[in-house]
C-alpha cells in the first residue's frame, strides 16, 4: 500500500514502467511550464511525494456535480479521493469547516503554488461586485481569482462553471458567467453537463493520474474523448430517426417501441456529449433510453433554447440532408442525417395518428 | 462572551454561515445567527417560460435533493391545469421519491455527518481484531428488525453486509495510517480532531465507522437505480407533466421499461433495504446510544415547541391538491403542526393542515424582516401566491460589503426569507414528520396505514433501546439524526411497496404512464393557480405556480431549509437552526464541534433555501445595484 504514496508508487502499483514514469514527469514539467533543466527536480518530487493536490471551489451551483462525481463506477469515488488526488478543500466532503479550513486553503496555495489543480463547480456572479455568492465572508469571485492565480490547471465541472449555467439563463439576474469569462492564462478543461456523466468527471482525473497530463481538448476546451460527437451520432435510436419512425406524443405506440424522440423535442442532434455511447451507470441508461428527450444539458445556453418539448428549429447544420419525412422515405442505408425540420407526421405513424394529435407536438413555426 | 464565526459550514449543500455568541465560562450559546450567503434568482428566470419545462429548471435548485423540486413542480402545474396522472406514473414517482430519501439520508449520515462523531486519527488507535468483534456486537444489539409489506422478494441473501474480519480492519487502518503519515490529509485536513468529543467513543467504533464511510461511499451509487431506469440519469432524472416519459411495453424490443429494466430497479431497492438494515441503522443506534448515555440530549430547540409537515406518498392518483384530494389519498399523513411535543405527548397539541389551508395567507406566509429583501408594506408578511422579490442587500455590521467580519443580527443578514405558520416559526424535516405521525396516531386522529404504524413501532423500539420516552430523546440533536435513519428504513420499504404495486398494475394489463389529454396549451385555462406539496428528505416542500396565457406568470417555492435555516423574526423569535444552536452546549468556544453536529443534524441545503423565491409580476430590485445589467 505504501507505494501508492507517490506518483512513482502509483505507476509501480499499476505495473507501469520507469520509462513511462519519466516521460510523464517530462510531461508534467511541460504542463507546469518548467524548463527542461528542472526535470530532475520534477522526477525527485514525483518519486517521494505527493498526490496532485486539488482545491474544489463552489460558486453558484446546486452540488449536483459533486453528487455525480461520487456516483462514478470506474474509478470509484474512494479510489479517486484517496489515491489519485488529495482533495484538500471541498465544501461538500471536507471534514473541517470555517476558519481552520480557510487557513488550510491559504497554506495550501502557498505550499503548492503553481502545482495544484483547481476544480470549480458553479457559475460566477458578477452583479453588485459579486455579493450574491459569499464564501468565508468574501465573494466567490475573489476566492476564485486568488485560487486560480496559483493553479497549474483549472477544471470547470458542469455547465455552470463551463458556460454560466442555469443562473445565467435569461434574464441572468445575478450576471453569472463561466469561470473562463473571468480567468485567463491558465490551462482550462471544460467538463459541461447538468450534471456531467459521473465517469466523464472522474475520467479527467484518471487521465491525469495515468498519463500525467490533461486530456486532449477540442477547440472549446472539452476533452475530445467525451465531447467529440453529438449524442445523435451514437444514439441507439438513430436508426429510427433515419427510418422516419418517431414518437409523436408521450406514451404512444412509438414511445413504447422506443422510436426516435426528435419530434417531442430531443436535442440529441445538437448535443455534444457521451450519453449515446457511454450512457449513465456504465451503460445502464440515459434520458433518451428512458423515453425522455435530451435537453442538450452540456451545451452553452441550453436553458434558453426552449421550450424543451418543441422540436429543434430549422437550423442548418453540416450533414443535414432532408427533413424527417423525406428521410423516412429514403431507402435504408442513409449514412448521415443531421437536424431535421418541418412538422408533418412520420410516414410510419401517419396512419395511426389523427390530425388533432399532430398539433400537440407543434414546431416553433406552428 | 466570545463571538465565533463558522463560514463556510462544510459537508452541506450550498453556502451557509453561522455566528455564535458563546459564554466561555459556561459554554452556553447566548445568541446564534444563521445566514444563507448566496442567491441565484432562478425565480426570475422561470417567468414567462413554458410550465411544462418548469420541473427541469427548478430541479436545478439542488442536486443533492435532486428530484424533489421536480416532483413538487409537476404537482403544482398538474394541480393548476387539473391533470390527474396515471397509476403507473404515480407509483414510479413514489418509487423515485422513496429512493431519493433512502439514498440521500444514507449519504448524509456517512459522508456529511459521520466526521462530526468519528475521527480517522482515533481509528489508528483501534485494535482491528476488537473492531471485528465490535461489528458483530453492533449487528446483534442494534439491528432494528422492522419491515414493510412485501409481495415478493427475489433477494436470496444480503448483497452487501458489514465485514467483521480482522484482516479487513487491518487493511482499512493501514490506509488511514498511510494518509495520516503522508501529511496529505485531503478531505480530513485541518479539522478539530483534538476536540474532546472525539474521545467519547472507543477507538474501535471510529475504525468501524471509517470502514463504513468508505464502503458506503462506493455503494451509494447503486441505490438510485430507479432514477436511472425511469428518468435516464441521476442526479436530475427526467419527468413530464402528466406522468412519466418512460413508456412500458413487454411487446417491444426497445421499450424504456420492460422486465429486465424492472429487475434493475428491484435489485437497487433490495440493496437499499440491506444497506439501511445492516449498516446505517446499527451504526447510528450504537453511536446514538453512547451519546445519549453520556448525557447528550441537547440541540432540540424549536422541535420541542413546533414542527410542521405537508404529508406525502399519494397511494393512488389524486385529482388535485387545492381541492383536498391529495391529503385524502396519502400513505404518510404527516401533514399538520404539532406544538409542545417537548413537554410530553399529553401536552402536545395537534393542528390540521390540508387542502385549502395552503392557499390561505393567514396560515402560510413569509416575512423579510431580517432578510436581504424588502416588501411593499413593511411588517406585512406575504403568502407565496402574493410574494414579492425586491432585493435589498445591506452588507455586514462590521467589515465591508464584499469582505465581512460580523453580520448584523439587529438588521438584515441572510438571503433566506422567514416562513411562518399562523405567524409562528416551525421546524420541518424527518423529525417533524415522525413527531406529527406519532402524535396523530397516539391521539387517535388517524387510524394508521402500515407506514404510519411502522413509524410508531420504530419510535417505540428506539425508546426501549435508549430507555427514554420519545418526548425526551426525539427533539434533540441525536434524535434528529436518529429519526433520519429510521426514515431511511421506512422509505426503503415504501420503495418496495410501490414497486410491488407497479408490478401488480402492469400485471393487470395497465401500461399507461402519461396523461397527455392536456399536453397542448390550447387545453389549459387562461389563468390557473396550483399548489404542489412534497415531503423532501429535508422536510416540507411547497411550490406555488400561477399560469397565465400558457406561460408562468408567478412561481414560488417555500423549501425545507428556508423553514429551518431562516433568520429570526422580532415577534416570532428564532428559526430552527438558530434555536437549536442556542440550545446546544459548547465545550471549546473556538472549536464549536457541537454546533457542527447540531447544524448537520438538519442536513442543510442552502441552495434550496436561497435559490427560489417569489416571482412577482413587477420588475424586481435585484438589478438596481448592478452596473452591468439593466433591463
Amino acid at each position: 500500500m505504501d507505494h501508492c504514496h507517490s506518483l512513482w508508487g502509483l505507476f509501480q502499483s499499476r505495473g507501469l514502467s520507469r520509462r513511462s514514469f519519466l516521460k510523464t514527469c517530462a510531461a508534467v514539467a511541460g504542463l507546469l511550464g518548467l524548463p527542461p533543466a528542472m526535470l530532475p527536480e520534477v522526477v525527485a518530487a514525483a518519486e517521494k511525494k505527493t498526490l496532485p493536490p486539488v482545491i474544489w471551489l463552489h460558486g453558484h451551483e446546486c452540488t449536483g456535480c459533486d453528487e455525480s462525481f461520487i456516483r462514478s463506477q470506474s474509478p470509484l469515488a474512494s479510489d479517486v479521493v484517496l489515491t489519485m488526488i488529495s482533495l484538500e478543500y471541498s465544501d461538500t466532503l471536507s471534514a473541517a469547516a470555517g476558519e481552520p479550513l480557510e487557513h488550510h486553503l491559504q497554506e495550501l496555495m502557498k505550499k503548492y503554488a503553481g502545482q495544484y489543480i483547481l476544480a470549480v463547480e458553479g457559475g460566477v456572479p458578477l452583479a453588485d461586485e459579486g455579493v450574491h455568492c459569499m464564501v468565508g465572508g468574501r465573494t466567490f469571485l475573489a476566492a476564485l481569482k486568488e485560487a486560480a492565480a496559483g493553479a497549474a490547471a483549472i477544471v470547470e465541472y458542469g455547465s455552470c462553471a463551463a458556460w454560466g449555467g442555469i443562473q445565467a439563463a435569461k434574464p441572468n439576474p445575478t450576471k453569472s458567467v463561466a469561470v473562463s469569462d473571468v480567468i485567463s492564462g491558465k490551462p482550462i478543461v471544460k467538463v459541461p453537463g447538468c450534471p456531467p456523466i459521473p465517469e466523464v468527471m472522474t475520467a479527467v482525473v484518471m487521465h491525469f493520474a495515468l498519463f500525467g497530463q490533461l486530456p486532449p481538448l477540442d477547440g472549446q476546451g472539452r476533452p475530445k474523448q467525451f465531447y467529440g460527437n453529438r449524442i445523435h451520432d451514437t444514439c441507439y435510436r438513430r436508426p429510427f430517426f433515419d427510418a422516419g419512425m418517431f414518437v409523436e406524443k408521450f406514451d404512444d405506440a412509438g414511445a413504447k417501441a422506443g422510436w426516435c424522440l426528435y419530434k417531442v423535442g430531443c436535442r440529441g442532434p445538437v448535443a455534444y456529449n457521451s450519453c449515446g455511447n457511454m450512457r449513465w451507470w456504465n451503460g445502464l441508461s440515459y434520458p433518451i433510453q428512458s423515453g425522455a428527450p435530451c435537453f442538450a444539458c452540456g451545451s452553452p445556453n441550453f436553458w434558453d433554447n426552449g421550450p424543451f418539448y418543441e422540436r429543434l428549429p430549422d437550423v442548418p447544420l453540416p450533414g443535414t440532408i432532408a427533413d424527417a419525412d423525406k428521410v423516412g422515405m429514403v431507402a435504408a442505408g442513409v449514412a448521415a442525417a443531421g437536424v431535421v425540420v418541418h412538422g408533418a407526421l412520420s410516414a410510419v405513424q401517419k396512419n395511426k395518428q389523427s390530425k388533432q394529435q399532430d398539433t400537440i407536438v407543434r414546431g416553433p413555426e406552428a | 462572551m466570545k463571538r465565533i464565526v463558522v463560514d463556510p459550514v462544510t459537508r452541506i449543500e450550498g453556502h451557509l454561515r453561522v455566528e455564535l455568541k458563546i459564554d466561555e465560562a459556561t459554554g452556553k450559546v447566548e445568541d446564534a445567527l444563521s445566514s444563507g450567503t448566496a442567491w441565484r434568482g432562478i425565480e426570475l428566470i422561470l417567468k414567462d417560460r413554458d410550465p411544462r419545462d418548469a420541473w427541469a429548471f427548478v430541479q436545478r435548485i439542488c442536486g443533492v435533493c435532486t428530484t424533489v423540486h421536480a416532483l413538487a413542480s409537476l404537482r403544482s402545474v398538474e394541480d393548476a391545469l387539473g391533470i390527474e396522472i396515471p397509476k403507473n406514473a404515480n407509483y414510479m414517482r413514489n418509487i423515485m421519491n422513496a429512493t431519493q430519501i433512502a439514498q440521500d439520508h444514507l449519504v448524509h449520515f456517512y459522508h456529511l455527518h459521520a466526521l462530526d462523531w468519528v475521527s480517522p486519527v482515533e481509528a489508528l488507535k483501534a485494535d482491528p481484531a476488537a473492531t471485528a468483534a465490535l461489528q458483530n456486537t453492533v449487528l446483534d444489539k442494534y439491528a432494528l428488525p422492522l419491515a414493510g409489506p412485501m409481495d415478493f422478494s427475489f433477494d436470496a441473501y444480503p448483497k452487501d453486509f458489514p465485514k467483521a474480519t480482522t484482516a479487513y480492519y487491518k487493511a482499512v487502518q493501514a490506509k488511514v495510517k498511510q494518509i495520516v503519515d503522508s501529511g496529505q490529509l485531503g478531505i480530513f485536513a485541518a479539522h478539530w480532531w483534538d476536540h474532546p468529543d472525539y474521545q467519547l467513543l472507543p477507538p474501535e467504533v471510529h475504525l468501524m465507522a471509517v470502514g463504513h464511510y468508505l464502503n458506503m461511499l462506493d455503494r451509494q451509487r447503486e441505490l438510485v437505480g430507479s432514477h436511472v431506469v425511469f428518468g435516464g440519469k441521476n442526479p436530475h432524472p427526467h419527468y413530464i407533466v402528466g406522468g412519466m416519459p418512460c413508456a412500458i411495453s413487454m411487446n417491444d424490443m426497445n421499450a424504456p421499461v420492460n422486465s429486465e429494466r424492472l429487475a434493475v430497479v428491484d435489485q437497487s431497492i433490495m440493496l437499499a433495504i440491506n444497506l439501511v438494515n445492516y449498516f446505517y441503522l446499527p451504526d447510528l443506534l450504537a453511536i446514538g446510544h453512547l451519546y445519549v448515555q453520556k448525557g447528550y440530549v441537547d440541540g432540540g430547540g424549536l422541535a420541542k415547541e413546533r414542527v410542521l409537515g405537508y404529508g406525502d406518498f399519494p397511494d393512488e392518483p389524486y385529482s388535485g391538491t387545492s381541492n383536498g384530494d391529495f391529503h385524502k389519498k396519502l400513505l404518510l399523513r404527516c401533514n399538520g403542526v404539532v406544538e409542545n411535543f417537548g413537554k410530553g405527548l399529553d401536552a402536545a397539541v395537534y393542528h390540521d393542515l390540508s387542502g385549502k389551508d395552503y392557499a390561505d395567507p393567514a396560515i402560510i406566509a413569509e416575512g423579510v424582516e431580517h432578510s436581504w429583501y424588502t416588501y411593499p408594506q413593511a411588517g406585512k408578511d406575504l403568502h407565496p401566491f402574493e410574494g414579492v422579490t425586491d432585493q435589498k442587500y445591506t452588507g455586514p455590521k462590521e467589515g465591508t460589503k464584499t469582505a465581512w467580519k460580523y453580520l448584523d443580527e439587529a438588521g438584515k443578514y441572510s438571503w433566506l426569507k422567514t416562513p411562518k405558520w399562523r405567524g409562528k416559526m416551525a421546524e420541518v424535516g424527518p423529525l417533524a414528520r415522525y413527531i406529527i405521525v406519532y402524535t396523530k396516531v397516539k391521539k387517535g386522529v388517524i387510524q394508521p396505514t402500515w407506514a404510519e404504524k411502522m413509524v410508531v413501532d420504530q419510535i417505540e423500539a428506539v425508546s426501549k433501546v435508549l430507555g427514554l420516552p420519545p418526548a425526551v430523546w426525539m427533539p434533540t440533536m441525536v434524535g434528529r439524526t436518529a429519526v433520519r435513519g429510521l426514515e431511511a428504513q421506512l422509505n426503503a420499504y415504501i420503495n418496495k411497496y410501490y414497486f410491488d404495486k407497479l408490478i401488480k398494475n402492469i400485471r393487470a394489463g395497465d401500461t399507461t404512464v402519461a396523461n397527455t389529454a392536456k399536453w397542448d396549451p390550447a387545453a389549459w385555462p387562461k389563468d390557473a393557480k396550483g399548489v404542489g406539496l412534497h415531503e423532501a428528505p429535508r422536510g416540507a416542500l411547497g411550490h406555488w405556480v400561477n399560469i397565465k396565457g400558457g406561460k408562468i406568470a408567478n412561481y414560488q417555492a417555500v423549501v425545507p431549509t428556508t423553514w429551518n435555516g431562516c433568520p429570526r423574526d422580532d415577534k416570532a423569535g428564532h428559526g430552527a437552526y438558530e434555536a437549536s444552536m442556542i440550545d446546544t452546549k459548547v465545550k471549546v468556544a473556538d472549536k464549536p464541534l457541537e454546533i457542527l453536529k447540531t447544524i448537520h443534524s438538519f442536513d442543510p441545503c442552502i441552495a434550496c433555501a436561497t435559490h427560489l423565491y417569489d416571482v412577482a409580476g413587477k420588475e424586481v430590485g435585484v438589478v438596481h445595484t448592478d452596473p452591468y445589467f439593466k433591463v
